[in-house]
C-alpha cells in the first residue's frame, strides 16, 4: 500500500527537474524537431503555467514531464526518479500514486458514470474504499447529486469538474494540467480556475499547466513561454 | 441528389470508419451468402447428374407389361430441348453354341446412355473401357458369366428369336444396373433397332418399354407436367429422388446445403446490423449539426434513404466482386476432388438471396435509429437528458428480426427450418436476459482493484450494455456455427451407419433348398462367411379381412407392392436393424401371424390384428398381423414386406433361399468357381452399386465440409468485426488506463480475462442455443434421434474463450504500443 499521504515537504525542495530536454519525431525521411534541449527545474508546491503558440511544443513537454512518452534526448527526473530509466510499468506506478491529470477534452469514460470515472485511480491504486473517496471528492466539486450520470448527460463544465475530481482522487503530489478551461465558456472556465486552485492549495499539489488562458497563466507562481520547441523565457509572476 | 454527388459523397464516406466497417460487412456479408449458395446450387446439380447415372438419364418413363411408349412423346420432348433415349427390356431364351439359356436382354437405342456410362470388354481378356453408348445393330454383347456359360466368344454367332447377332464385346456393367430381385437372368445388350426383327416381341407380351430423358431441371419439369395427365397406370414416371437409397442421402445433403446457407444469411445480417447499428447511432452529432444547418427533418430522412441505398449497391457490387473469383476457385477445386468436369455456371437466381440479405439488413438496422433522431429536437440530440434512455430500440429491433426471420424463410421455404433457428435464438435471448440480470445483481458490489480479475469482473459490469450486446453476437454467432457442426456430424454418422465397411455387395438369390448347406460351405471355405439364409416364397397379397385388396385399397396404383409378386419369408430373429413399432415379436411357440413392414401397413392402412390374405400358386394363406415393423431397405440386406414365423403358414410351399455377403474385390474370380459349381444359383453382384454410393457420399461429405469451413470463416470475420466495432472506445479507455498508472501486464490481464470471460459466457449460450435448434432439426428435418453432443458441447465455450480472449489481446496493441499520449491525442 502506497503512503498517499506523503506529508507537505519543503517548498524549496525541487521535485522535477529536466535536463536538455530534445523531441524529434521521424516523419519518413525527414526529422521534425519539437523540443530543444529545454532545462528547467520545479519545486515541490509550486504553480507553473506552460504558454507559447499552437504548435510551439507546450502539450509534448508536459507529456514529457508526466512521463508519458519518453524523450529523444534530455532527462526528467520526477521526485529523484529519473522517468526515462524507468520501465514502462515502473512508470505507470509513478503515475498511479504521485500523478495526476487533467485534460483539455476531459477524457471521461463514456460508459462509466462520473462516480465510476472518479473510482477508477484509486481502484488502480488499490485505494482501500474507492467508492466512498469517490463519492466524497465529487461533493467537494458540487456534483453530488449527478454521481450516476454519465458524460454523456453532463455540460462540458461538469465534465470538468469529474476530471477533475478524478486527478486530485489518490492525492497526488503532482497535477498536471493540459489547457483546462479551453473547451469552456469564460464563466465556466473560471469557476473550473478556482476549483483547480482551491484543490491545489487544500492538498498541496505541485501544479504544471499548459494554458492559453491569459488569468489562469497570472494565477500561476511562475511562466515558462516556449517558442519554437524552445524555452524561451522563465519568470517568476508577481502578482 | 444526382447519381455523380451520391458517389462523390460516398468517397468522402469511405474516410470515416464507421462508414467503412458497413461497408466491409456489407461486402462480406453479400460474398459469404453469395459463395454458399452459388456453391450450394452447383453441388445440387453435380450429386444429381452423378446420381442420374443410376437411371442412365434424368428421368425414367417406364411402361410395364404395356404398349410401347407413344414416339410423339419424345418428340415433344426434343421440342423442349430435352435430350432422349429408348430401351426395351424382355426376357427370352438365347441360343449359342448349341446351347440355350434364358437371359434378360436389353436393347437400346444410339444415344443410350444419357447420363453414366457403360463399362465394356472388347473380349475376356481385354482393357475394360468406359462407352457412352451400347452395340450396334446386328451385334450383341453379353454379360461375361454367359459367356463362360454357353462357352461362346467374341465374333461368335448367337439367335435370339429369329435374328442372329454377332458378338461384339462383353457387357461389364451397365449404368442402370440396379437391381430388381424378379429379372435375375443374364444380361445381352442389343440395338434397339434390332427388337422387332427378333419377333419374340409382340403384343401383350411381357416386355418393358423405357424412355429416358435427361437436360435443364426446368425444362424436365415442364415436361413432366405436359406428361402427367396422359400417363396411363402401367406407366411410371421415375427420378433419381424416387430410389429409397440414394434419394435418403440427396435429400439430406440438400437439406443440410439449405440449412448452411441459411445460417450464412443469418450470419450476414448479425455482421450487416452490428456495423450498420453503429454507423447510425454515431450520427447523432451530424443529424443534429444538419439540424441547426436548417434542414427538415423529411430531407435528413430522404438523404439518409439516398446514401444507404448508394452504399448498398456499392457493397453489393464488391461483394459479388470477391463472391465471384471465390466460387470459381472452390468450383476448380471440386473438379479436382470429384475428378469429373464442373461447368462453370453463375446460377443468377441463388444470388437473389444474398443482395436481399444485404440490403434489408442494411435498412432495417442502420435506418430507424437515424430516424429516431431525426424527430427529436436538435438541442436535445446533442446533449441528452438525464432519465431519458439511449436508445429505445425493442421496436426496431423486432422489425429486425422479422426482416431477417422473412429472409431465412425466402431463402429456405422450410418452416420448420426457420422455426428451429427461431427456437433457438430465443432461448438464446432468454437465457441471456437472465445472465444479464446476474451480472448487474451479482457484479453490482465487485470494485476493481490491482488484481487483474476485479478489474475483469468490473470491466462485464460497466461495461454491461455493450458486454451483453457483444456476448449475444457472439452467442448467435457460436450458436449458427455450432448447429451446423453438430448436424455435420451426426449426418456423417448416419450415412457411415448406413453403409459401413464391408456392406455385402453380392446376393445369392435363388438357392434349391438342398444346396443351401453346399453353398454356406463353399464360402466358408473362402473364408467368406454368409450372412442370415432366408428363404423366399413368391406371393401376392390379394385380401384384407376377407375382403378383396383392390377394393380395401382405392388407389392401388399407388401401392407399388400391390402390383407385383412380394417375397414372402419366415424367420426366427427380428434382424438387427429392424425395429418393431407395434405388436410383438413371435415368440419360439407361436406358429401363426404375420409382422409387416411399417411404410406398406401405412399405405394399406392395416393395423395389428388385421388378417392379410395371400395367394402363393394355387394356394391361400390368410394370417394375422402380430407386429409392424420398420425395414432399412438401404442396409444392402435382404429386406421383406412380410415375415412369418418358423413353421407358420408357409411351411410346405415351395420355396429357395436368398442371402448376401461381402466380397473383397481380389476375390472376385472366386465367382467363376461359384457359377461353375452352382449354375442354377443366380448371383447378383452389386458391389459397383455400392461403390458408387459410398463415392457420392464421400462427395456430400466433403461439399459438407466445404460449406463448414466457410460458415466457420464468415463466423470470425464478423466476431472480429464486432470486436472491431467498439475498438475505438476501448482503445481511449486503454491509453486513459495508462495514463492513471494502470501497468501494461495488468491492463494486458485484466483485459484478456474479461474478453474471455464473455467468450466463455457467449460459447455456454451458443452450445445450448445451438442444441435446441438442433434438437428440433433433427426431430423433423433429418429424422435422427437426438442426444446431448458432450464431444463438440465442452470444447465450444473453451474455444471461443480463447479466441475472444486473443481478440481481446489484440485490439489493445496499439494500446501498449504508442505512448498514452499520442494516443489519446490520435483518438480524440
Amino acid at each position: 500500500m502506497t503512503d498517499l499521504s506523503s506529508g507537505p515537504s519543503q517548498p524549496s525542495e525541487p521535485i522535477l527537474t529536466v535536463s536538455n530536454l530534445t523531441q524529434r519525431v521521424e516523419l519518413g525521411h525527414e526529422s521534425l524537431t519539437i523540443l530543444q534541449g529545454v532545462s528547467l527545474e520545479i519545486k515541490r508546491g509550486e504553480s507553473v503555467a506552460i504558454v507559447g503558440r499552437s504548435g510551439s511544443g507546450k502539450t509534448t513537454l508536459l507529456g514529457l514531464l508526466a512521463g508519458l512518452d519518453t524523450p529523444s534526448e534530455g532527462e526528467v527526473v520526477l521526485e529523484g526518479k529519473a522517468v526515462s530509466r524507468l520501465s514502462e510499468d515502473e512508470r505507470a506506478a509513478l503515475r498511479a500514486r504521485r500523478v495526476g491529470f487533467v485534460f483539455q477534452s476531459f477524457q471521461l469514460l463514456p460508459a462509466l458514470s462520473a462516480l465510476e470515472n472518479v473510482m477508477l485511480p484509486l481502484e488502480l491504486a488499490d485505494f482501500a474504499d474507492p467508492e466512498s473517496r469517490a463519492r466524497e471528492l465529487l461533493e467537494r466539486v458540487g456534483l453530488g447529486d449527478r454521481l450516476t450520470h454519465t458524460p454523456r448527460q453532463l455540460s462540458g463544465g461538469e465534465q470538468q469538474r469529474v476530471a477533475i475530481a478524478r486527478a486530485f482522487a489518490c492525492e497526488p503530489v503532482i497535477l498536471f494540467a493540459d489547457e483546462p478551461t479551453g473547451n469552456l465558456d469564460n464563466q465556466t472556465g473560471q469557476e473550473i480556475q478556482e476549483l483547480i486552485m482551491a484543490l491545489n492549495r487544500e492538498q498541496g499539489t505541485t501544479l504544471v499547466m499548459v494554458t492559453h488562458d491569459e488569468t489562469l497563466a497570472a494565477r500561476c507562481e511562475r511562466r515558462l513561454t516556449i517558442d519554437a520547441g524552445h524555452l524561451e523565457t522563465d519568470q517568476e509572476v508577481t502578482a | 441528389m444526382s447519381a455523380s454527388r451520391n458517389l462523390g459523397s460516398v468517397a468522402r464516406d469511405w474516410r470515416q470508419r464507421d462508414v467503412r466497417v458497413v461497408l466491409s460487412a456489407l461486402v462480406i456479408a453479400v460474398a459469404t451468402v453469395a459463395i454458399i449458395a452459388l456453391f450450394a446450387s452447383q453441388l445440387q446439380r453435380t450429386l444429381i447428374t452423378s446420381a442420374s447415372s443410376f437411371l442412365a438419364g434424368d428421368r425414367q418413363l417406364e411402361a410395364e407389361h404395356g404398349q410401347p411408349i407413344p414416339p410423339e412423346w419424345r418428340e415433344e420432348a426434343r421440342s423442349r430441348g430435352l435430350e432422349t433415349a429408348r430401351m426395351v427390356e424382355f426376357a427370352t431364351m438365347l441360343s449359342g453354341g448349341e446351347r440355350f439359356q434364358l437371359v434378360s436382354v436389353k436393347a437400346v437405342s444410339d444415344n443410350y446412355p444419357l447420363r453414366g456410362q457403360v463399362e465394356y470388354q472388347p473380349s475376356p481378356d481385354g482393357e475394360r473401357q468406359l462407352l457412352d453408348q451400347g452395340p450396334r445393330p446386328g451385334e450383341a454383347w453379353l454379360n461375361p458369366r454367359l459367356m463362360r456359360l454357353l462357352e461362346l466368344e467374341v465374333g461368335d454367332s448367337v439367335e435370339i428369336g429369329n435374328l442372329t447377332l454377332e458378338i461384339s464385346g462383353l457387357l461389364v456393367r451397365e449404368p442402370d444396373g440396379g437391381f430388381n430381385m424378379t429379372g435375375l437372368a443374364p444380361r445381352v445388350m442389343i440395338h434397339a433397332d434390332d427388337v422387332d426383327a427378333t419377333g419374340v416381341v409382340q403384343e401383350g407380351s411381357r416386355v418393358e418399354y423405357i424412355n429416358l430423358f435427361a437436360g435443364d431441371e426446368a425444362a424436365l419439369n415442364a415436361f413432366h407436367q405436359w406428361i402427367e395427365p396422359r400417363l396411363e397406370p402401367s406407366h411410371e414416371w421415375e427420378s433419381i429422388r424416387d430410389g429409397a437409397t440414394l434419394s435418403e442421402s440427396l435429400d439430406r445433403a440438400e437439406r443440410f446445403l439449405l440449412l448452411g446457407g441459411s445460417i450464412a444469411v443469418l450470419l450476414a445480417s448479425v455482421a450487416v446490423a452490428v456495423a450498420s447499428r453503429q454507423y447510425a447511432v454515431g450520427q447523432r452529432d451530424t443529424v443534429a449539426l444538419l439540424k441547426t444547418l436548417g434542414l427538415s427533418g423529411r430531407r435528413i430522412g430522404r438523404m439518409y434513404l439516398a446514401r444507404l441505398a448508394v452504399w448498398g449497391v456499392v457493397g453489393m457490387a464488391g461483394g459479388l466482386l470477391v463472391a465471384l473469383p471465390v466460387y470459381a476457385f472452390l468450383n476448380n477445386l471440386m473438379e479436382q476432388v470429384l475428378e469429373q468436369d464442373v461447368p462453370f455456371v453463375v446460377d443468377v437466381p441463388a444470388l437473389a438471396p444474398a443482395l436481399a440479405t444485404a440490403l434489408v439488413s442494411l435498412f432495417a438496422f442502420a435506418y430507424p435509429p437515424i430516424r429516431r433522431l431525426r424527430d427529436v429536437p436538435a438541442m436535445r440530440v446533442l446533449r441528452s437528458q438525464p432519465g431519458e434512455p439511449d436508445g429505445r430500440a425493442w421496436t426496431d429491433i423486432a422489425i429486425a428480426v422479422v426482416a431477417i426471420f422473412g429472409l431465412v424463410w425466402l431463402y429456405a421455404r422450410e418452416i420448420m427450418l426457420v422455426l428451429a433457428l427461431i427456437g433457438g435464438l430465443v432461448a438464446l435471448l432468454g437465457i441471456l436476459a437472465f445472465l444479464g440480470w446476474v451480472l448487474v445483481m451479482g457484479l453490482r458490489r465487485v470494485t476493481g482493484g490491482g488484481n487483474a480479475w476485479r478489474l475483469a469482473l468490473v470491466g462485464l459490469y460497466r461495461h454491461r450494455r455493450s458486454s451483453l450486446s457483444q456476448i449475444a453476437v457472439f452467442a448467435m454467432t457460436l450458436m449458427l456455427a455450432s448447429t451446423l457442426v453438430l448436424v455435420r456430424s451426426s449426418l456423417l454418422a448416419d450415412w457411415q451407419a448406413q453403409l459401413p465397411e464391408q456392406t455385402p455387395n453380392h446376393f445369392l438369390i435363388n438357392i434349391a433348398p438342398e444346396a443351401v448347406d453346399e453353398v454356406e460351405a463353399f464360402w466358408d471355405e473362402r473364408g467368406q462367411g454368409l450372412d442370415t439364409v432366408y428363404p423366399m416364397v413368391r406371393g401376392r397379397l390379394t385380401e384384407i379381412n376377407g375382403e378383396p385388396v383392390r377394393q380395401v385399397v382405392s388407389k392401388d396404383d399407388s401401392v407399388n407392392a400391390l402390383n407385383r409378386e412380394l417375397n414372402l419369408t419366415w424367420m426366427e430373429d427380428l434382424p438387427e436393424d429392424n425395429r418393431i413399432v407395434a405388436g410383438t415379436w413371435v415368440n419360439d411357440q407361436q406358429q401363426e401371424g404375420v409382422s409387416v413392414e411399417a411404410e406398406l401397413a401405412a399405405e394399406l392402412g392395416v393395423e395389428v390384428g388385421d388378417v392379410l390374405g395371400f395367394t402363393v400358386g394355387s394356394d391361400i394363406i390368410a394370417e394375422p398381423i402380430t407386429s409392424i415393423r420398420t425395414v432399412q431397405w438401404e442396409s444392402m440386406k435382404p429386406n421383406f414386406y412380410m415375415a412369418f414365423p418358423p413353421g407358420g403358414a408357409l411351411e410346405g410351399l415351395p420355396a429357395t433361399w436368398i442371402t448376401s455377403f461381402y466380397l473383397p474385390p481380389s476375390q472376385k474370380s472366386a465367382l467363376n468357381d461359384f457359377t461353375r459349381q452352382f449354375p442354377t444359383v443366380s448371383l447378383l453382384e452389386v458391389d459397383h452399386i455400392i461403390e458408387r454410393i459410398q463415392q457420392i457420399v464421400r462427395q456430400v461429405t466433403q461439399a459438407i465440409e466445404a460449406i463448414l469451413a466457410l460458415i466457420l470463416a464468415a463466423s470470425l470475420v464478423v466476431m472480429a468485426a464486432v470486436v472491431s466495432a467498439t475498438l475505438q472506445d476501448r482503445q481511449r479507455e486503454g491509453a486513459l488506463l495508462r495514463t492513471l498508472g494502470g501497468q501494461q501486464s495488468l491492463l494486458v490481464r485484466s483485459t484478456m480475462l474479461e474478453f474471455g470471460l464473455a467468450g466463455l459466457l457467449a460459447g455456454i449460450l451458443g452450445v445450448l442455443a445451438a442444441e435446441t435448434a438442433v434438437w428440433a432439426l433433427q426431430y423433423r428435418m433429418f429424422g435422427g434421434e437426438f442426444r446431448w453432443h458432450w464431444a463438440v458441447a465442452l470444447p465450444i465455450p473453451l474455444i471461443s474463450a480463447l479466441v475472444l480472449a486473443l481478440l481481446g489481446r489484440w485490439q489493445l496493441r496499439p494500446v501498449l504500443q504508442v505512448s498514452p499520449m499520442l494516443l489519446l491525442r490520435r483518438l480524440e
